[in-house]
């Protein structure tokens, strides 16, 4: 009996009977990933989740990094979020204005917002999402970057449209309307001032990512001793 | 929408079946949309969804068949397995009678798919009181099949039973899943009209309780 368990303790991968392909697969290739030309301002792990409007309840989106992408030349800012393993998208949208981290009862380390347009799937979706980390401290990081990348994309597009379009205002005071509030522009960089920043922002954010490099790491290592 | 990725579009159709209640259906949604449905509604007849993973050889989709497990929703039956090329069997490992009906779903596989990757899988493992161990699990040496323990709760080796059919099926051995394309999402027009109806719903959102507070994995 003993004998047996011994054998069957052996990794599974050892026991990998062979199968004669049934299609040709070329070399491999370079897929892109369509982030080639941005940086990752922050990086966190954290759950994911969507909230389902027919049962009124929230549903697992995924497990992963939740990182804050600033592209290279036009330097708006996105959230992109990919499972652990598959490296799916669950989360894919613009951080834009009227966007508003708010608690979900009863937890101090998750946050809530609406999303007009996620692109996580093919089609865009409008979502209410949930996001959950380790820790108050971990959300609280979250929330001041997610912060930034907002002033960031505000700016810009204050750039963008203050000299053809002077309707501005008049968008400002339809985002209050959904309870935002108002956010004072002090510390909103200007545009110019936007790229400097970006640095800036990185800097304070390598600890946090090495820190759940780590924490992936150890997690690992629990998975493969369980 | 790439023509790259288009010349090299893999499609494969694979049959899932196992007793019910096993957690086939929820292991297909999980990789769907990464929700985990905790109810158990018994699939009647089949239900097909694509699950499309990027490889760092092209893009592949796996046609996933997911059968009824309960003999009374069975439906076609083995007529769902018709140029089945690859196969999951799935049993509960807190369940035995659930791993003793494997040769059933096997034999029934094999008869209409001969000789197909098949991969068993022992599902529920994060479960503490296990009735079936991974001693007692053997029956797929001597047929030839890859054993993989899972679970679609906790997500453990979850991506695994795809990627060995995939590797199996093209022959590439150094087979693996990288990241799929992040399309640049466009900036949304605020429209007051659709954000007063969102603050509801944020509302109700806010109000409600995030489930399983555990987190082991973050």
């Amino acid at each position: 009996m003993s004998a047996f368990d011994n054998d069957a303790s052996k990794p599974e991968e050892e026991i990998d009977p062979h199968f004669e392909p049934i299609v040709q697969v070329g070399d491999k290739v370079e897929s892109k990933t369509m982030e080639e030309d941005e940086d990752a301002l922050f990086k966190m792990r954290a759950k994911l989740f969507r909230f389902d409007r027919e049962e009124g309840s929230w549903k697992e989106r995924g497990t992963g990094d939740v990182r804050l992408l600033q592209h290279k030349t036009t330097h708006k800012v996105r959230l992109v979020m990919r499972r652990d393993k598959t490296l799916k998208v669950c989360a894919n949208h613009m951080i834009s204005s009227q966007m508003v981290l708010k608690p979900n009862i009863g937890s101090d380390r998750s946050w809530v917002w609406t999303v007009l347009a996620d692109y996580a799937d093919d089609e865009p979706r409008q979502e209410t999402l949930a996001i959950r980390f380790a820790n108050a401290e971990n959300a609280n990081l979250f929330k001041e970057e997610f912060e930034k990348a907002k002033a960031i994309n505000e700016n810009l597009k204050e750039g963008e449209s203050s000299a053809p379009a002077p309707s501005e205002p008049a968008k400002e005071e339809k985002t209050d309307v959904v309870g935002e509030e108002t956010k004072p522009t002090e510390e909103a960089p200007t545009q110019d001032a936007a790229a400097p920043e970006e640095p800036a922002a990185k800097e304070e954010v390598a600890p946090a990512t090495e820190a759940t490099e780590e924490k992936k790491e150890e997690e690992e290592k629990k998975e493969d001793t369980a | 929408m790439d023509a790259q990725a288009d010349a090299n579009k893999l499609v494969f159709k694979l049959v899932l079946v196992g007793d019910g209640g096993t957690g086939k259906t929820t292991f297909v949604k999980r990789h769907m949309t990464g929700e985990f449905e905790k109810k158990y509604i018994a699939t009647l007849g089949v239900e097909v969804h694509p699950l499309d993973f990027q490889t760092n050889y092209g893009h592949i989709t796996f046609n996933v068949w997911d059968t009824a497990g309960q003999e009374k929703f069975g439906g076609l039956r083995d007529g769902y397995y018709i140029q089945g090329q690859c196969g999951i069997i799935m049993f509960d490992v807190t369940s035995r009678i659930t791993y003793k009906n494997v040769p059933n779903w096997h034999r029934d596989l094999e008869r209409v798919c001969e000789g197909i990757p098949i991969v068993l899988c022992g599902n529920k493992v994060d479960v503490k009181e296990r009735k079936v161990k991974t001693s007692n699990v053997t029956f797929h040496r001597k047929k030839n099949l890859q054993y993989l323990e899972i679970s679609a709760k906790s997500n453990y080796n979850f991506e695994k039973p795809f990627l060995w059919l995939a590797r199996k099926l093209t022959g590439k051995q150094d087979l693996e899943f990288v990241a799929a394309p992040a399309l640049q999402p466009a900036e949304t027009v605020v429209d007051p009209e659709l954000m007063a109806k969102y603050a509801a719903e944020m509302e109700a959102a806010e109000a409600a309780p995030l489930p399983d507070d555990e987190d082991s994995e973050l």
